[in-house]
């Protein structure tokens, strides 16, 4: 029986489509009379069930050889294009955590939207990124993972413009699908590319194929290059992270998914396509650079905000700058923990983050406090989120970064650095948040605080259990993804004799520096017009944006208006000049008199009538000649 | 206002005292603003009806409870009222809980006082010993979050406040719409001095709340604290509902790098009043629940003039919308002319003074509501 | 079989054209049936279509005017097959979705149907007299359509379409005598003159003419600038015929003719054609993106999306032109969707102009479906997956970038400034708040958005099932490439 729900594991992904689709009768306003609440049960029910039939199919794997399910989807000619779905521990544990996560985001939801009409698009829209997203979960082949990601770039689009009658929104949703897609034609690019030289686009057999692969330095670099920009805008990473920033614009439950789960997918699909960035030295090194300058910028910029959702949103990017690093060194398994641990613990921060914003109405950290004594599951939410994401308490964080530096890796004082780095950091950020938010007297906008309802604290207690036990996985965790064993370099002993203590001192060294900065007022205007500098700095991205607007925004903006007005006066006016037509009729074209059109029409019937006579008359002889021989 | 449309927003004060004073309301005295006043205000009576009646419901029976299921059944749990309600086929108490939401949130003054006192909280403190008796659970969390469950209990004294104050307003709408079809309501004026006249009767009534634990009765707001209807109810309800309101996600933006949102709550303005009808029905929009709500009991007097447009029954929560707001400054001329402190129609120079200030500072904020729009 | 789908719609027309009718509803009704009837043959045709064959099927031939070596001579293939049904889908459509209060309607029908026949007549055509004939009867009715029932520069816009077809026309023309004067061929059927040995020099003579005179058709930049003026000026109807049918006739000469008779000179001009494809591509994008008026902005992509076509058959590799013929199809029930959602816009709100218009998602106010259907119809045209956009494009990319990666790439950034103009346009038009003067629209009936559901759903299934598409055609398009 676990074998049947195993072997069907890929219908998983169609359940959250099914109950996407059945949303549209409420989404369409087909149903009118009655509420859209129904097309939300659907859906979580659906999800329901995936998540049941990934736990069954899940505890069957552990007795299980990996294997592929291959559905040969088109061949023409000399293509022969495959979808494949992996079915492996890492696969399917991807698979439960996309449906676990999602399953207490719908429910969340269902509280979090309540007063919404729209519930049912919104839920709608929910299911297709969950079945989006477990589809790349499960997938073996780049075809079916670029597809999904499309879908997920889409639904993207579709979630952070759910309130498009909001201003910000409009550019926010437009933004998001466009730098994503950005990265997505690069994936393409990338992928015709391999695939017209021999790879047969499953990940599987990349490892193989990148032995025997046919480019030169310069290829391999620009191919590697190009598959690392899909992730790169998925992961929000250096220079396409401001989406992440922006799409905070979108509903809190959407904001929960896209900070947990669908950065990971990009991450997810890096580590996939790590053998590829083993062609070339260059992708590794853009790989560790990229997610060196991330982590930095983006740990610097999260604590500057003052908005609760981009305070936490920054540190997505951050994280993910280490996948980012972690794949550039091959350590793919240090990789794919980073991304769980992030995954669990962020999705608990951002839950317990909306819940503040539904209660308070309210995002700007500067109007907050006094929250802990009245909102005990946010509260403790939130708490456990940050352990969870802090190497400092014994949990997931924590080890997964002693892990990485317990001596089997190659890694050395410059990793531990910027390691060190995002802890002090992300420690600080959260001690200012835990301050700012939780603790001091009451303002105006937190006066008021009762409990959010039982459908979005059930699941914000039942993750913060889920993250006490997460650890398990970190410590646990035997190593399926990397290609051999690794094995302890022998002159990085001193790093992992110091890594372990040095990095929960920088926790605990973040959490003190976090609980002693002053957080009412060094965040608040400064007279001093250095500090103003360095905070309007951090707090506006360090003007990323405006680079953008200066640079690729006016570029393409001014190209396209001149090559408008080159269409318009000098193409179009050439055309018109040079054509034969033109010429004969004359100033035709400053008339608009249908009668004298008719006269022309004629007059072009008329010649071409004679064209084709003249043209013929000369083969009058060829054809009479014939019919002459037949007939002698 | 007059023919002319005026841009001088002095001259525009003048005009709107002037009205008042000569007994007329906020809103226009046409017979079209009429028939959407008392038509929707009857759907809107017997909406409130059905939220008065869950508020007061959940506040008595739902209180402590950690997962209360079923506090939209009203106590009627059976088959059938599972599947509409699954089917989500009944009234949306979610906005009543909303409206409730956002008045805790701005707060009444009159019943914070009190909330905020220790009175309040030992009583609270005997409810939760005598409720969690054999739950160490929870009273354990209540050690640590000591403010988790007074909270809860003061939210719940105000679905109680706010259900006992639409109560009154349920039935006041409902004679409204009966005295209409009786032929006693023949313009705007007497709309607002109906309504003027059922806040004054009840101005007074006493607003108390109190629970059952075991065989035991806990006034949690006894009548000796003197929260009364109109003072610390129906003011409240106003200011927070009708002027402030909360924003709407579906139109402002919460980012507080784009400070859309005032730091003051005092200059909140997405109240009833303020709000634009026009994104009715799109996402993020609230009061769309309510507008959705009253569209069954349109009566059909009003049904067949909404018909008569191009969209028909198509944009039918926009229209309510646009009736509602008209209706509410009639409400809102009552509890004007209800608060004045002189009546407005003095003749005596020192209480017009008086007057005009007082009505200055309402006009003030009302002109950057929906009134000039709505009368225009 | 096949002189039915001519006929049907020819007899139709002058039915159409002569029988009494003021009100135009009579000539309505006439118009489907044929629409219908000309459909079911169709259906018929595919059922019995042999996919293995790389010959003509269901051949028919008749001598006609014999001294002028030209025959009534029709035959379908894999390569033809999939444009007529295209054809019959759009005709249809574009019959349903016109006015039923039009002005002039028996002469409107009347031409609508010859337009459809003339059309689907250059396809079936195996004569290469014929099909210029047919290729050339085609201008007359849509000269019509668009000068009687365009839009305020309709004179303008007819003329200029007049003008510019009719030089590709005798452009064409003059590639097909020359060829059967140079290769002493004593008649014009396609089959006699594949067979021909020209030197190389005489098929460069030979191939240019025809290639400048489908360049003007399809069109590539730079002759490209008839397209955006036609198509503005037109009815939604015709637009959508235009853009999903009569375009097709360029690059079906191009694949048919260019290739199918030319084959080495073609190679030897292949790269040049390559390198102008990428700049067409980029070229209607860049211009997409400054347009203010949302048919001009799918008129430019359309220029952009049909120089994939010319990718895809310059690089001459098996999957590169069995891709071209899907692309078709893909670009005409895509572009089609689009005018047809463009066109309901315009119809309810007067307008096109991107500055003008905003919110129309307004569940209530606004046209909240036409708003869903056209941000997936544009999520089609940039090439989402589970769409048929994405695959055809990918396979031509696919196909062509083993021979030329520079233009292939060039085309692929095209790709990605699809997304760029159609989402600047969807989020001014679509999202944002209703405004002020936009609050009395009319309501859209579910009915009148059948056809863009119709055409969805295919571009949906096509996307998932490209082989119901590409098995059609997948032998021809390669025997044309070997000579076959």
């Amino acid at each position: 029986m676990a074998e049947f729900f195993l072997e069907t594991v890929w219908i998983v992904p169609f359940y959250g489509f099914m109950g996407a689709i059945l949303t549209l009768p409420w989404s369409l306003g087909t149903i009118r009379r009655t509420g859209p609440r129904p097309a939300a049960y659907i859906n979580i029910l659906m999800t329901l069930v995936a998540f049941i039939h990934g736990t069954i199919a899940f505890n069957a794997i552990w007795t299980e050889q990996t294997h592929q399910l291959g559905f040969q989807w088109l061949s023409v000619a000399d293509l022969s294009l495959k979808l494949t779905v992996e079915l492996s521990p890492v696969s399917l544990g991807a698979l439960e955590l996309v449906t676990g996560i999602s399953l207490l985001v719908q429910l969340y939801a269902l509280g979090y939207m309540e007063k919404d009409w729209s519930m049912a698009r919104f839920f709608g829209l929910m299911g297709f990124f969950e079945a989006s997203l477990s589809g790349i979960a499960l997938s073996d082949s780049l075809l079916l993972t670029y597809g999904l990601l499309e879908l997920l770039t889409l639904s993207t689009y579709l979630l952070v413009g759910f309130w498009y009658a909001q201003p910000l929104v409009v550019t926010a949703a437009r933004d998001a699908f466009l730098t994503k897609r950005v990265g997505d034609i690069a994936i393409l690019m990338g992928m015709v590319a391999i695939s017209a030289y021999g790879a047969d686009l499953d990940f599987s057999d990349l490892r193989e194929w990148v032995s025997s692969h046919p480019f030169n330095s310069v290829g391999a670099a620009l191919v590697g290059l190009s598959l690392i920009a899909g992730p790169t805008g998925k992961c929000a990473q250096f220079p396409f992270n401001l989406w992440l920033d922006e799409a905070m614009e979108g509903p809190n439950p959407a904001g929960i998914l896209r900070n947990s789960i669908v950065v990971s997918a990009g991450g997810y699909v890096l580590i996939k396509l790590q053998p590829v960035f083993t062609l070339s030295p260059v992708s590794s090194d853009v790989l560790i650079v990229l997610g060196t300058v991330t982590v930095i910028g983006t740990s610097l910029m999260a604590i500057a905000q003052i908005d609760i959702k981009r305070a936490l949103s920054h540190s997505t990017s951050s994280y993910m700058g280490l996948v980012f690093i972690a794949v550039g060194l091959g350590q793919v398994d240090i990789a794919f923990l980073l991304l769980f641990t992030h995954a669990i613990a962020k999705a608990l921060l951002f839950m317990s983050a909306g819940s503040i914003i539904l209660t308070t109405s309210n995002q700007n950290l500067t109007e907050m406090g006094g929250l802990w004594s009245r909102m005990p599951a946010t509260t403790i939410a939130f708490i456990v989120g940050s352990a969870g994401l802090t190497s400092l308490a014994p949990l997931g964080m924590f080890w997964t970064f002693h892990r990485w530096f317990n001596g089997s890796w190659n890694v050395d004082w410059r990793l531990l650095g910027i390691v060190m780095f995002a802890n002090v950091l992300s420690a600080i950020n959260l001690t200012r948040l835990f301050r700012i938010i939780f603790l001091g007297k009451p303002q105006a906008k937190t006066r008021r605080a009762p409990e959010v309802p039982w459908s979005m604290a059930v699941p914000m207690v039942a993750l913060s259990a889920f993250t006490l036990v997460a650890p398990l996985a970190s410590i646990n965790w035997p190593l399926w993804l990397s290609p051999n064993i690794p094995i302890s370099p022998e002159n990085a002993s001193n790093v992992t004799q110091f890594a372990t203590p040095l990095l929960i001192l920088s926790g605990v060294l973040g959490c003190v520096i976090g609980s002693l900065i002053n957080v009412r007022q060094a965040w608040a205007r400064s007279s001093k017009v250095y500090v103003r500098f360095v905070q309007d700095l951090l707090a506006y991205d360090f003007y990323v944006e405006k680079l953008y607007e200066v640079t690729i925004v006016a570029a393409v903006s001014s190209l396209s208006k001149v090559t408008s007005w080159i269409d318009r006066y000098i193409v179009d006016g050439a055309v018109n000049l040079v054509s034969l037509a033109t010429i004969f009729s004359g100033n035709a074209l400053k008339y608009n008199v249908t009668g004298q059109s008719q006269f022309y029409l004629l007059t072009i019937l008329l010649a071409v009538s004679v064209l084709l006579w003249s043209i013929l008359n000369g083969q009058w002889s060829t054809v009479t000649n014939y019919w002459s021989s037949l007939i002698s | 206002m007059t023919a002319t449309f005026k841009t001088n927003k002095v001259q525009l004060t003048q005009d709107y005292i002037e009205r008042l004073e000569a007994g007329q309301a906020l809103l226009n005295d046409t017979p079209q603003n009429l028939v959407e006043v008392i038509g929707v205000l009857k759907s809107y009576g017997i909406v409130l009806d059905a939220y008065s009646v869950n508020l007061c419901y959940i506040a008595n029976t739902q209180f402590l409870k950690l997962f209360p299921f079923f506090k939209y059944f009203n106590g009627d749990i059976n088959p059938k009222s599972f599947v509409k309600n699954v089917w989500h086929d009944r009234i949306n108490y979610e906005y009543a809980e909303y409206c409730m939401k956002s008045m805790f949130w701005h707060g009444s003054a009159g019943m914070d006082a009190y909330l905020d006192s220790d009175e309040f909280t030992d009583i609270v403190e005997e409810v939760v010993s005598a409720k969690f008796k054999f739950n160490p659970l929870m009273l354990g969390l209540h050690k640590v979050f000591k403010d988790f469950l007074p909270e809860h209990m003061r939210q719940m004294s105000y679905y109680s406040g706010l259900g006992q104050f639409w109560r009154v307003m349920s039935d006041m709408f409902l004679t409204l719409s009966d005295r209409y079809d009786q032929g006693e309501i023949k313009d705007i004026p007497d709309v607002v001095q109906h309504i003027l006249d059922g806040l004054v009767a009840d101005a007074a009534k006493p607003i108390t709340y109190s629970v059952k634990v075991g065989q035991k009765t806990y006034d949690i707001i006894p009548e000796s604290k003197g929260i009364t209807f109109l003072m610390d109810t129906g003011v409240p309800y106003v200011e927070a509902i009708f002027f402030r309101g909360t924003p709407f996600p579906g139109t402002i933006s919460y980012n507080a790098q784009a400070y859309q949102i005032p730091y003051d709550q005092g200059m909140f303005s997405y109240g009833a009043l303020y709000a634009d009808p026009l994104p009715i029905g799109s996402a993020g929009i609230p009061p769309t629940l309510l507008m959705q709500d009253m569209r069954h009991f349109i009566p059909d007097y009003l049904m067949d003039i909404y018909r008569q447009d191009n969209r028909g029954e198509g944009d039918l929560r926009i229209k309510i919308c646009q009736s509602f707001q008209k209706s509410m400054f009639c409400v809102t001329t009552a509890a004007v002319k209800g608060l004045a402190p002189h009546a407005l129609d003095t003749t005596d120079p020192e209480e017009k003074a008086a007057n005009h200030k007082y009505l200055k500072a309402w006009l003030k904020r009302l002109f950057a509501s929906q009134m000039v729009k709505v009368n225009g | 079989m096949l002189s039915a789908l001519i006929l049907i719609p020819l007899v139709g027309s002058a039915v159409v054209g002569f029988y009494p009718d003021s009100k135009g509803k009579i000539s309505r009704n006439l118009a489907f049936f044929c629409a219908i009837a000309v459909l079911l043959i169709n259906l018929y045709i595919g059922w019995n279509f042999d996919t293995e064959n790389t010959g003509f099927q269901f051949a028919e031939y008749i001598p006609w005017v014999e001294w002028l070596g030209l025959d009534y001579n029709l035959g379908i293939d894999g390569l033809s097959f999939p444009l007529v049904c295209l054809n019959s889908l759009l005709t249809l459509i574009a019959i349903f979705v016109t006015d039923k209060n039009i002005s002039r309607p028996r002469f409107y029908y009347s031409m609508l149907l010859l337009l459809s026949a003339g059309a689907v007549g250059a396809f079936l055509a195996k004569d290469l007299l014929l099909f210029f004939l047919f290729y050339e009867l085609e201008i007359i009715p849509l000269y019509f359509l668009i000068a009687i029932w365009g839009g305020k520069r309709r004179g303008y816009a007819a003329m200029k379409f007049l003008l510019y077809t009719a030089f590709s026309g005798i452009l064409v023309l003059a590639s097909f005598l020359g060829l059967a004067w140079l290769s002493g061929a004593n008649s014009f059927a396609y089959e006699t003159l594949k067979l021909h040995d020209l030197s190389l020099t005489s098929q460069l003579l030979l191939l240019a003419p025809l290639i400048v005179g489908v360049f003007i058709k399809i069109p590539i930049f730079p002759f490209h600038t008839w397209l955006p003026d036609a198509h503005v000026e037109a009815p939604t109807p015709i637009s959508v015929l235009l853009a999903g049918v009569l375009l097709k006739l360029g690059t079906y000469a191009l694949l048919r003719f260019g290739l199918g008779l030319y084959l080495h000179a073609w190679v030897e001009v292949a790269p040049w054609m390559a390198i102008l494809a990428g700049i067409s591509a980029l070229y209607g994008a860049s211009c997409a993106i400054a347009q203010k008026d949302m048919k001009k902005v799918v008129a430019y992509s359309s220029i952009a999306h049909m120089a994939y076509i010319l990718l895809g058959a310059s690089a001459t590799t098996r999957l590169s032109v069995t891709a071209c013929v899907f692309q078709m199809v893909s670009h005409g029930l895509i572009s089609a969707l689009l005018f047809l959602l463009v066109g309901v816009v315009y119809k309810k709100t007067g307008t096109r102009d991107v500055d003008s218009l905003r919110g129309l998602l307004n569940p209530e106010k606004g046209l909240p479906v036409t708003g869903g259907l056209m941000i997936l119809g544009v999520m089609a045209s940039s090439g989402l997956p589970g769409m048929v956009g994405f695959i055809s494009e990918f396979l031509i990319f696919r196909g062509a970038f083993p021979i030329f990666p520079i233009p292939t790439l060039l085309c692929l950034v095209g790709t990605g400034l699809t997304a760029v103009y159609f989402l600047l346009v969807i989020n001014k038009v679509f999202f944002g708040r209703l405004t002020d003067n936009l609050d009395s629209l009319p309501s859209v009936k579910w009915v009148e958005h059948v056809p863009a559901f119709a055409l969805l759903f295919l571009i949906i299934a096509f996307g998932l099932q490209p082989n119901w598409v590409i098995d059609l055609s997948e032998v021809q398009a390669i025997a044309l490439l070997t000579g076959g």
